[in-house]
């Protein structure tokens, strides 16, 4: 009797097996800089994130089941990075992991490699990005694909001889490999080129030097202080008209950087019932860059999780992974997105700094 | 036109390292610590500063209230951590060490407390720039560069020609001496303490309203401040300020002729071959200490 009340039972566990390996609510992970010189982006892309969430829920969830993100704070470092990756999968199991900074993505690839877990980066540019691991999906193109674009602009537009400011840390000397090696592959020349320290704020002697060798325009690729260097620019007769690149958008709104340019990642607003919502629940007055992008990339990863529940499988690292290169195109009001390859296919604008506007010259869609 | 460019934005930035040099110099050339945390002093007013104007108080009222802060710290820095370790036998690598665990304690709250993030003051006059020939100062510059030089009158009057700084330099002199004679070197301390910090505060406002204020960055300017001071001789001030200008100089000309990455290692491999040439330093003082 008991002997066959245990096959019973075993018999039910094993008919209710799929039923029980899947979990009944979907959870993510975020691994952002919540604390620490970071902590500002971090705490936007944070929202982006929460925002993308609660209104999956507040529609009924994915494929009826609820959806939960867990957070944990990176710091921006790598070391702390790798904690925290390895606390989300092995007390949390999630199968796929949202992060943010070039650093902590690099630091974390070949963990998510190892345990197939699939990593979302919706906002650091440098290059290594793209070949870090198999399971890295990039939503913002790289430095790189943002330099072609620029540099054949600066060619047919501005001159042929430029001179590069860049910092001297992984997404500046990036920026400057790449503009230089697409500016040259296209006919032009650099003419002078200095390095500047990562939080250093006086660019003085930089900048005369720079403008002592009267190039036709100058590439500024750094990350922080763009203010400063704009006040001190402003110092300096005649300074060359400048470039740079996403990073660079800090540089606008300055009398002395009127007529530079920069190119940007083409990324809209939602619509506006979204976009009110957003600001109602964080009490914001705009939906940033980030969290934008990180809303954005939220919602990739729960089309793709749809996706593998439609079709009867489980979420993990590869299906979900299979599941966004399968889709390929993501498209919705902040950015028609296209997957080739891990890295997302996205329109560039060159923008140029017009009083108190940066005016759209040309879109461009770079090549892979 | 480039090099005289760069002379003069050298000469400015070496007024203000020649104040946190000299500042630096008074209180260790009278005490003997290793106050490290004074570049934790400079950080925090300059931080202080930008929150008041932020809060809408007139920049004049806001860089005093900035040097009564540093003032009070300096003087709490001396009674509550630099005395109590002194009264039990800390040694002088003991005392440094606390200055560094201070350090970061100031620089972390100013970051808690006010921005993690490189931060501007709202000044609209602080764009203001002039041209004299080919030479271009902002106002900040020019305001930096005349206190700085009236500062170090300031403290060498002071410390010449007052009995306060009569007082100061005894004590500095000969600390057993001045005990006997009732000069209360613990009491001196703590007032050379909060001179220092009241000096420190005007380069730390200064050079934030010229550039910007950054909570991490202030130990290169107090390590060049140092350099300066060594090679200046302990104990001058004149020494070390004259030498904080040479080499703030020395520091802005060198990008000119190599990579501006190189620029820090000019000035340090300068000071190499100054201090092997002259190990007493610029001016010999008989104030002089060892480090």
């Amino acid at each position: 009797m008991l002997k066959s009340a245990g096959r019973a039972l075993a018999a039910l566990l094993v008919s209710c097996s799929p039923a029980l390996a899947q979990p009944k609510e979907i959870l993510l992970g975020a691994l952002l800089p919540l604390t620490g010189p970071a902590a500002s982006i971090g705490i936007e892309e944070q929202q982006g994130v929460q925002f993308a969430i609660d209104q999956a829920n507040a529609a009924g969830g994915i494929a009826g089941r609820p959806v939960r993100v867990r957070f944990d704070d990176s710091q921006g470092k790598p070391d702390q990075a790798v904690l925290a990756f390895n606390r989300m999968i092995d007390l949390d199991n999630v199968p796929v992991l949202i992060t943010a900074f070039s650093s902590v993505s690099l630091a974390i690839a070949p963990l998510a490699t190892r345990r197939e877990v699939l990593v979302v980066n919706p906002a650091a540019q440098t290059d290594k990005l793209e070949t870090a691991s198999p399971f890295l999906i990039n939503t913002i193109p790289m430095v790189r694909h943002e330099a072609s674009v620029l540099a054949r602009f600066a060619i047919d537009k501005i001159g042929k001889r430029t001179a590069i400011i860049y910092e001297n840390a992984a997404a500046g000397i990036d920026g400057r490999n790449d503009f230089r090696k697409y500016f040259e592959q296209v006919g032009g020349t650099v003419i002078a080129e200095e390095p500047v320290e990562f939080g250093q704020t006086n660019y003085r002697s930089t900048l005369l030097k720079i403008a002592n060798a009267k190039p036709d325009f100058v590439y500024i690729a750094i990350t922080q202080s763009h203010e400063t260097m704009a006040d001190q620019v402003g110092q300096i007769a005649n300074f060359p008209v400048s470039i740079g690149n996403t990073f660079s958008r800090p540089f606008f709104g300055h009398a002395s950087t009127n007529g530079w340019y920069q190119t940007a990642i083409q990324s809209g607003y939602p619509d506006a019932g979204t976009l009110a919502a957003f600001k109602k629940q964080f009490g914001t007055a705009d939906m940033g860059f980030f969290a934008r992008e990180y809303f954005n990339a939220t919602n990739i990863v729960l089309e793709a999780a749809k996706s593998v529940l439609a079709s009867g499988g489980t979420l993990s690292g590869p299906s979900l992974k299979a599941a966004v290169l399968s889709i390929k195109t993501f498209d919705s009001p902040i950015a028609s997105i296209t997957f080739e390859t891990n890295t997302a296919l996205r329109p560039v604008e060159i923008l140029q700094y017009r009083g108190a506007e940066r005016a759209l010259v040309e879109t461009a869609r770079p090549a892979q | 036109m480039l090099y005289l460019q760069l002379l003069i934005d050298g000469v400015v930035s070496g007024c203000a390292i020649g104040i946190v040099s000299i500042s630096f110099s008074y209180f260790y050339a009278t005490t003997g610590i290793f106050h490290v945390a004074h570049a934790g002093i400079y950080t925090l007013s300059g931080y202080l500063a930008w929150w008041m104007v932020g809060l809408g108080t007139p920049f004049a009222a806001a860089l005093a209230l900035a040097i009564l802060a540093a003032v009070v710290v300096g003087y709490l820095t001396q009674r509550l951590l630099y005395r109590p370790l002194e009264e039990s036998g800390a040694t002088p690598l003991v005392l440094m060490i606390a200055s560094i665990g201070l350090l970061t304690v100031l620089q972390n709250v100013v970051a808690i407390l006010f921005s993690p993030n490189i931060v501007q003051f709202d000044l609209p006059w602080r764009l203001s720039h002039t041209a004299i020939g080919p030479i271009a100062l902002s106002l900040p510059q020019a305001i930096l560069g005349v206190l700085s030089l009236l500062l170090f009158a300031g403290l060498v009057l002071f410390s010449h020609h007052t009995a306060a700084g009569k007082r100061i330099r005894a004590v500095a002199s000969n600390r057993e001496l001045a005990e006997i004679t009732r000069l209360d070197p613990k009491r001196v301390f703590a007032q050379v303490l909060a001179i220092s910090s009241g000096i420190v505060a005007v380069p730390g406002v200064l050079v934030g309203v010229d550039q910007a204020l950054q909570p991490y960055t202030s130990l290169l300017v107090l390590l060049t401040a140092v350099v300066a001071m060594i090679a200046g001789g302990i104990g001058s001030l004149t020494g070390a300020f004259g030498m904080s200008i040479v080499l703030a100089v020395i520091q802005s000309l060198s990008v000119a002729v190599m990579p501006g990455r190189w620029s820090v290692a000019a000035v340090f491999g300068t000071f190499i071959l100054f201090i092997l040439l002259r190990p007493e330093g610029l001016i010999r003082s008989r104030f002089s200490r060892a480090i």
